[in-house]
Formats: structure tokens, C-alpha cells, sequence
């Protein structure tokens, strides 16, 4: 039986330079209990396509075009139905968990009453033990205890909140449930959790479900129909194992070739040799070192004793892996001397990071660059990009004139790929993501540091285009000559292109050593839990259940930080405490 | 989201445009465009207008008490002793036979004026308190938000009467400089509040990277994205001085030989022009403050939807 029917739908965004066609002529049916995923970068419409069908579209949108039937109304047409009468299908036919649901909740609202919010609109007044009763037994069937209903949204983990926005999606029992990326925001651990949770209840109550995201391996273990979209229509519709083993449009192909897996095709086209034997001898000072660094904010302890040396003879990419909150970014900023370790030093060629003069501390600004996380932040709003180019360029003194600057920026910009006369000379919202990071690249390769510190470059960036940006990061080592320190958490990306990977685990290094061995083949717990969380698009590949899922995350509580070190590399020495 | 197909937009062979939608599309691309922004501006630049070219035109000396009969309404009334309004005193004579039209002239670029430099030295106090407390941070910061908390605390009105008790007949510079120990606290806690998110920016940690200095930092780099934040609270501002200028005067603690707006209001009050039905004397000056309120709150709502673009509808 099916549930959702969309014919020939079309939705329109009106802007001032005309119209934008958000969605263009796109029909799809959703059977009852089957799993949907919606695939696509962003500004595809997969989003735009599931807010028609709960009728929110965001203003000035507006369905042109098109119907939606909703099977247990009969052959009503949703898009005609007043307003009062969406208000009614909303949650009890149709819930829609949002992206971030962690920012969804209310909070000054106890978990439970905001479960009760939806009871209470849509069937009156319901007794309190009434109430209660169904409170508690949805957030059961969430793998939530009974007591988490009486807590405020601040009380709970990211994943708990996402768990509570499934439980007050499904406590009316609707015929379909859209939920939009809702694990964009969640480390792969609880993502797998999340997602087994969000399954299993779908299957309980046999409702259709719409899955939005854009990771390919998410919806190989997650879907069963996969639906791709590009710039608002359906390019490909089919099994998810067809589309997957058989893709026919070039697009998915594309989207399945950007996925980089563990052990398989690389996507360099001249990936890492193997760690060759120490035959350099090794020199006296070291590009970086850590001596004995520890970071605390407050009675947190972010970063707990770590020495390392890194030389400078052969450049080397030195990927630190870990969730969110395992410290990594808390390297990256002392590295960068953004901010002082509370222990030990941090030496860049044997100076104190810390203790610069000022001519010295130009001189290390110029030899250590970063990437950062968000591409869209990096560039101040107000000026044209060339400014974040030529701006350091000048201050290093490496200007020699106007035109040498120009000219500068013009090569730094093909070698990472893009038209110069297509990206120079523009303000920075008039870019994509993807080429605002390549600009952050080429700034970095106009300054030929020593260093390059990547904080998650491509994390923020379409799927598509994040092998491109790794393949220019790991040019600027190859080629350029500058070593680099890659901080990730996607450890797929990492066993391609480093040469040696440190996990972190809260502030802890758990596992150590060359990325064939630490990923290809983990030896610590929590190594080996981070890499079986990991969606990858292999479907015979077993993903878990949620209680799977539950009892890792469990287990994983009193690991005791016992770092395996899984052999070394030249020219790079790591000690704990 | 609609950003990826913003190429295949359609248009060009639709129907033509009118010329209000051509206007409108115009609007949204270049948000200083605005209505609002330009009938507030023009209101006030009226105001001043006016007071510039008449002080050419009219005769600025009808200010001085006796200049003409007491008490005449204006042109086409009669007051309550039957004399109607004459042409040499358009605008009647308040009760010390001063020319209303000639106060209002004097008065009004006056009142504004205290208003301008008022907030003008509050908002450089702002900037430069609110850059020092965001930027630098640590006891700074603590010393400058303590300060501006208590300030925010105190009733300036309360204060400004004791300090014009104390100083006795003032003039309007002195007022001006007077109001503005009074309107900095406001700027100072916006502009720390955005430069403490700007801080953590991406490009400012980018010209860190770029080895950057300070102040290269908060005048290059962030000063140019608050601009439309600066434009608005200096007009909040504005406003803010204006109505403390006038209601001091009001009181009757202004500057006794300057004429202001404010002031006039006072002696319309203290001669019961009220109850003696001298609607001109009081009701002129108050419709001009009136009209000034609307043309500062008029410019205030364009510099919103300028740094808000979700206010921008097409």
C-alpha cells in the first residue's frame, strides 16, 4: 500500500533576479514501512521536495506545480487543504524530524511535556496518567529511560536529544516520517545508534520513512529505495542495491565514487609509500615539537601529556583522528598558538611558540598556515576574496609588486584547480564552499609555509568535492614540500593519505602508528568501535542493531587510555605522559 | 538552497516588468535603496533645511521677546479675544509676543544639534570601550562591563537635573557633552557582544594567520562589517539625547537664552497656554519633535532591514 504519493511535483522560489526552480516535475511513492532515501548535494531540493509534503515550505517558496496524496486521507490533495486542516495531519499522518533536532527542543520544557505537546493538539484533553503512560512508552521504544522524560533538554547528550525529537515524531504513530539529515550533527558512534533507534521504530509502528542526507554510506545501510536528486529533479529511483551495484546516471556514480572507503581504490593518483626504514640521519632541531603539552580548561582536561617531534627532512601528513570533543581541535589551536598550553611547550624549530619576539613571531606565522573547518567563514564578508589571498602575501613581504602579486595569486589558483578569472576579483557569497576551500588552499601555497595544519578541510564541503580538495592538500606535501598535520574524524580519508595516525579518545592518544595498520587493522576497542561505526556503502556489510549499537557505546565508557603503539615512522617520534 | 540554481532563472522572456517591480527588484539588491531610509533622511534633512534658509529668509531676531503683538494665532485663526493672525507672524506669537515661526526655525536645528553630538561622542566612547572590552578581554573587560552595567542602572534624568541645578544656566554644547556621559553604555554592550562572536570568526583568525596586528584586526577586518550596527545605534542614539535634551527643558533646566524647542514647550506650560486654549504656542514645537521622532525612527527601520536581510521582502 502506499503511503505519500508526489505526481509531477514543481516548487518555485521567487528571487529578485526571477525565478528559481527549487523542484522540477518530480513524482515518487512511498509504500507503507518502506525506507526512502533522499540523496543529493546541497541546493538539490531534497529538503524542499519533504517540506512540501508537510506543506512548510520556507517563504517565498511556493508549489507551482504538481500533487500530494496522502493514502490514509483518501484522495484528498494535501496542497489543497486549509490550513487548519494540515494542522491536523502534521505529526499524527505526517511527522518531520529536523536537521538538528538537538536545537529543536524548548529549552525551558521538561523532555516530556513536549512529548505531551503533540498529544494534547491533536486529541484534546488526555488524562495525566494517560499521558504519562504514552510518554514513557515511546521513550522506551527510543531506548530511553523512563526518568530522561522528567530531565530539560540541556541534561541530555547530542544523541539523546535526537533520540527524544524520534520519540515525539512517533508518539501519534503516523503513516510517514521524514527525517532530515538527522544525524548531521553526531559523531559516527552515536550517528550508528541514532539511526538503528530511528529504524527499529519505524519498523514497530510500519510506517514509510523519507531519509534526506547526503552520505552515500548512510543510506546503504540505512534505505531501502534510493531516490537522487540533482538541481531538483529526480536523476535516478530504484533498490538501493540496484543503484548502488548499478548506477546509471553519471551523477551517482559520482556520488558513489567520492565515498573513500578503508582498504580500497585510493583516490590519489600517487598514494603514501609505505613507511620506509630510517636511513636519513635524523636531524637536531625538529620542525615541531610538543614537550610534555597539556591542555585543561577549568577541571576539564582537554589534552592530556603528550610529547612528539616531527622532522623536517621528508614531508610528512599526520593525521590526528577522533569524535568531536576528543581534543584534536584542541591540538590543532595550540599548534597554531591560538592558545597556551596549561603544561609544557609547544617549539616550532626549536622556539617556544609562546615566547616570540615580535620578527620571530611573524616568521612562524609565515611558516605555519591553516585550513579550516568552514569555508564560508573564513572570508570576511566585507571585502572581495583576493583580499584573503594578497593580504598575507603583502605582510610577509613576499609582494614584490601589484602585478607579482596578481600574477601569484593566478598561479596559485589554477594549481589548485580553479579559473582565476572566474574566482579572483569576487565577494566571497558569490562562491561555492567548495571553491572558497580551494582558495583557502591556494593562500596557504602562496605562503609556502613549512606547516600546514588542516583542521577537518573537507568536513563542511560537498561530498563530491572533497576527494578534489584532499587530492590538493596533498599536493601541497608532494609537491610543495610542506608537512602537514590532517585533523579528522573521518578515518576513510585519513588511511589514504597519511603517513602516520594518532587516534584521540577524550584527550587521550589510544592507537598510534603507520594508517594501515591503525585503520586497516585497530587493535584498541575504541579504534575498532570508531571503524564498525563508520556507514560504509557495502551492503552486505552488518551495521549492528540499536542495541548493538547501546552496548558498545557502554563498553566503551571505562576504557582506560593504554596506548597501543603499532610501530613508527621516520622522522616523527610520539611518547604519553 | 536556491543559491545552486540561481543561473537558470527565468525572466527575461516573461512579461515585461513594470516599472514598481523593477523598483522593487532594485530594492532588494542594494538594501540602502530603501524607502524608509530615504523619507527619515529626507524629514530630517527638511528640519535642517529649514533651518538654514530661513534663517536667511526670516528674520532670526523676531526671537527676542516683544518682537510682535502677544499671543496672535496664526495665520486664518482668531484667538479668544478676536484678533486674528497676520501675515507678518505666520505662525502666531507665543505669550511674550516672540514669532512662533522664528522659534521654530532657531529651535529646532537646536534640539538636533544636541542630539547629533551627543550621541556622537557616546558612540565614539562605544567603540572604542566595546572594541576594548571584546578584543582584549580579562580585568579590561570586567572593569568596562561593570561600568556600563551600573550606568545602564542609574536614571540619567535624575542625575542631568542635580548636574544642571549645580551648573545653573548652560549652553548647548555643554548640554550635549553632558547627555553623552549618559548614552555610551548602550554601544559599548552591542559592539563588545558582536565583537566577542566576530573574535572567533573565521577570517579574523584568518589575519591572524596572516600575522595580522591589533589593530588591523578590529579596524580592518571588523569594523567594516559593523557598520550598519553603528549606523543604527548611533540613530537609537540620537533619539535617546533628544528626548532627554527636551525633557530637561521641559523642566525648565535647559540653557535660558538659547531658544529650544523644549524650552518653548516649558514656557507655553508655565503660562497656561494649556488652559488659556494657546493650542499654537505648545502645539507647534511638540508636532516638530513629533515629525523629527518619525524621519530618526523612519531611518532606523531602513538601517534594520540593511543589516538584516531577512527583513528584506520582495
Amino acid at each position: 500500500m502506499t503511503v505519500l504519493e508526489i505526481k509531477n511535483l514543481s516548487i518555485d522560489f521567487p528571487i529578485a533576479k526571477g525565478v528559481v526552480h527549487a523542484v522540477s516535475d518530480f513524482t515518487l511513492n512511498v509504500p507503507q514501512g518502506r525506507r526512502i532515501g533522499f540523496i543529493g548535494e546541497s541546493g538539490s531540493g531534497k529538503t524542499t521536495t519533504a517540506l512540501a509534503a508537510m506543506r512548510m515550505l520556507a517563504a517565498p517558496g511556493r508549489i507551482a506545480e504538481g500533487e500530494i496524496h496522502l493514502m490514509s486521507l483518501g484522495q484528498t490533495n494535501i496542497i489543497k487543504l486549509t490550513d487548519d486542516e494540515m494542522r491536523r495531519v502534521r505529526l499524527r499522518k505526517i511527522s518531520y524530524i529536523p536537521q538538528g533536532a538537538m536545537n529543536s527542543l524548548n529549552p525551558v520544557m521538561r523532555v516530556e511535556n513536549q512529548i505531551w505537546d503533540g498529544i494534547i493538539a491533536h486529541e484534546g484533553a488526555v488524562s495525566m496518567a494517560e499521558l504519562r503512560r504514552r510518554s514513557k512508552a515511546v521513550l522506551e521504544s527510543v531506548g530511553l529511560a523512563d526518568h530522561v522524560g522528567r530531565l530539560y533538554p540541556h541534561e541530555l547528550s547530542g544523541g539523546m536529544k535526537q533520540r527524544v525529537c524520534i520519540a515525539i515524531g512517533v508518539c501519534l504513530q503516523p503513516d510517514l516520517i521524514i527525517a532530515d539529515e538527522p544525524t548531521s550533527a553526531l559523531d559516527v558512534i552515536t550517528q550508528r545508534h541514532v539511526m538503528q533507534t530511528l529504524r527499529k521504530v519505524q519498523e514497530t509502528i510500519g510506517a514509510g520513512l523519507i531519509l534526506i542526507g547526503h552520505d552515500m554510506g548512510l543510506m546503504a545501510q540505512s534505505v531501502d529505495d534510493l531516490a537522487v536528486m540533482k538541481l531538483g529533479e529526480l536523476v535516478e529511483f530504484g533498490p538501493v542495491r540496484q543503484v548502488l551495484e548499478a548506477p546509471k546516471h553519471p551523477y551517482t556514480r559520482q556520488l558513489i565514487s567520492s565515498v573513500p572507503v578503508v582498504g580500497g581504490q585510493s583516490f590519489l593518483d600517487n598514494p603514501p609509500a609505505a613507511a620506509v626504514a630510517d636511513t636519513t640521519p635524523a636531524r637536531t632541531v625538529p620542525l615541531l615539537e610538543f614537550e610534555g603539552v597539556a591542555k585543561t580548561y577549568g577541571s576539564n582536561t582537554a589534552l592530556h601529556t603528550l610529547s612528539f617531534k616531527l622532522d623536517d627532512g621528508v614531508p610528512k601528513i599526520i593525521s590526528i583522528v577522533g569524535q568531536s570533543g576528543s581534543g584534536k581541535s584542541t591540538m590543532g589551536s595550540l599548534m597554531l598558538g591560538f592558545s597556551a598550553p596549561s603544561n609544557g611547550r609547544v617549539l616550532f624549530q626549536g622556539r617556544d611558540i609562546n615566547r616570540l619576539s615580535a620578527a620571530e613571531r611573524m616568521a612562524f606565522r609565515k611558516d605555519v598556515q591553516a585550513v579550516f573547518q568552514d569555508p564560508y567563514a573564513c572570508f570576511n564578508p566585507f571585502y572581495r576574496v583576493d583580499h584573503a589571498l594578497a593580504y598575507p602575501f603583502k605582510r610577509f613581504g613576499l609582494a614584490r609588486s601589484p602585478a607579482h602579486t596578481r600574477e601569484e595569486m593566478e598561479k596559485a589558483c589554477r594549481t589548485v584547480g580553479l579559473n582565476p578569472a572566474l574566482v579572483l576579483r569576487r565577494y566571497p557569497h558569490q562562491l561555492s564552499g567548495g571553491q572558497r576551500q580551494r582558495l583557502i588552499v591556494a593562500r596557504a601555497l602562496m605562503l609556502s609555509p613549512k606547516l600546514l595544519i588542516a583542521d577537518e578541510p573537507v568536513s563542511m564541503v560537498d561530498a563530491s568535492l572533497r576527494a578534489t580538495i584532499l587530492k590538493n592538500i596533498y599536493d601541497l606535501k608532494d609537491k610543495q614540500g610542506i608537512s602537514i598535520l590532517y585533523i579528522t574524524h573521518d578515518l576513510a580519508t585519513a588511511y589514504h593519505v597519511s603517513d602516520y595516525v594518532m587516534v584521540l579518545y577524550r584527550g587521550h592518544v589510544v592507537e598510534a602508528g603507520p594508517p594501515k595498520a591503525v585503520i586497516g587493522d585497530p587493535q584498541h576497542d575504541y579504534t575498532r568501535l570508531l571503524i564498525d561505526s563508520i556507514p560504509w556503502p557495502d551492503l552486505d556489510r552488518n551495521w549492528g542493531s540499536a542495541d548493538d549499537a547501546r552496548a558498545d557505546l557502554d563498553r566503551l565508557d571505562p576504557v582506560a587510555a593504554n596506548p597501543i603503539f603499532r610501530g613508527a615512522v621516520a622522522g616523527f617520534e610520539l611518547a604519553t605522559a | 538552497m536556491a543559491d545552486q540554481a540561481l543561473q537558470d532563472t527565468t525572466k527575461p522572456d516573461g512579461p515585461a516588468l513594470t516599472r514598481a517591480e523593477i523598483r522593487r527588484r532594485r530594492r532588494y539588491e542594494n538594501p540602502w535603496f530603501n524607502p524608509k531610509l530615504f523619507w527619515g533622511a529626507g524629514i530630517l534633512l527638511g528640519i535642517v533645511f529649514v533651518g538654514l534658509v530661513g534663517r536667511v529668509l526670516w528674520d532670526p531676531d523676531l526671537v527676542f521677546t516683544g518682537a510682535g503683538v502677544l499671543r496672535l494665532p496664526p495665520l486664518g485663526f482668531e484667538n479668544l479675544r478676536g484678533q486674528a493672525g497676520v501675515l507678518n507672524h505666520p505662525l502666531g506669537t507665543d505669550g511674550a509676543g516672540r514669532d512662533m515661526l522664528a522659534l521654530l526655525i532657531i529651535g529646532a536645528p537646536n534640539s538636533l544639534y544636541v542630539g547629533v553630538l551627543a550621541s556622537l561622542i557616546g558612540m565614539s566612547l562605544g567603540i572604542v570601550l566595546g572594541f576594548s572590552a571584546g578584543f582584549i578581554g580579562g580585568r579590561t573587560d570586567d572593569v568596562i562591563r561593570v561600568l556600563s552595567d551600573v550606568m545602564i542602572t542609574i536614571p540619567p534624568l535624575l542625575i542631568l537635573v542635580v548636574f544642571q541645578a549645580a551648573f545653573g544656566d548652560v549652553n548647548l554644547t555643554m548640554m550635549a557633552l553632558l547627555i553623552a556621559a549618559f548614552v555610551w553604555q548602550s554601544p559599548t554592550r552591542l559592539i563588545r557582544a558582536q565583537v566577542l562572536s566576530m573574535r572567533e570568526a573565521g577570517y579574523v583568525q584568518m589575519a591572524r594567520l596572516s600575522g595580522a596586528s591589533t589593530g588591523h584586526i578590529m579596524f580592518r577586518e571588523m569594523l567594516p562589517n559593523l557598520v550598519p550596527y553603528l549606523f543604527g545605534s548611533f540613530i537609537a542614539n540620537v533619539t535617546t539625547a533628544i528626548v532627554t535634551a527636551v525633557g530637561l527643558e521641559v523642566l525648565g533646566l535647559g540653557p535660558q537664552r538659547i531658544p529650544t524647542l523644549g524650552r518653548t514647550i516649558y514656557e507655553a506650560i508655565n503660562s497656561g497656554a494649556l488652559i488659556q486654549n494657546l493650542w499654537w504656542w505648545w502645539g507647534l514645537p511638540t508636532a516638530l519633535l513629533a515629525l523629527m521622532f518619525i524621519g530618526l525612527l523612519l531611518i532606523n527601520l531602513g538601517l534594520d532591514e540593511v543589516s538584516n536581510p531577512r527583513l528584506r521582502r520582495l
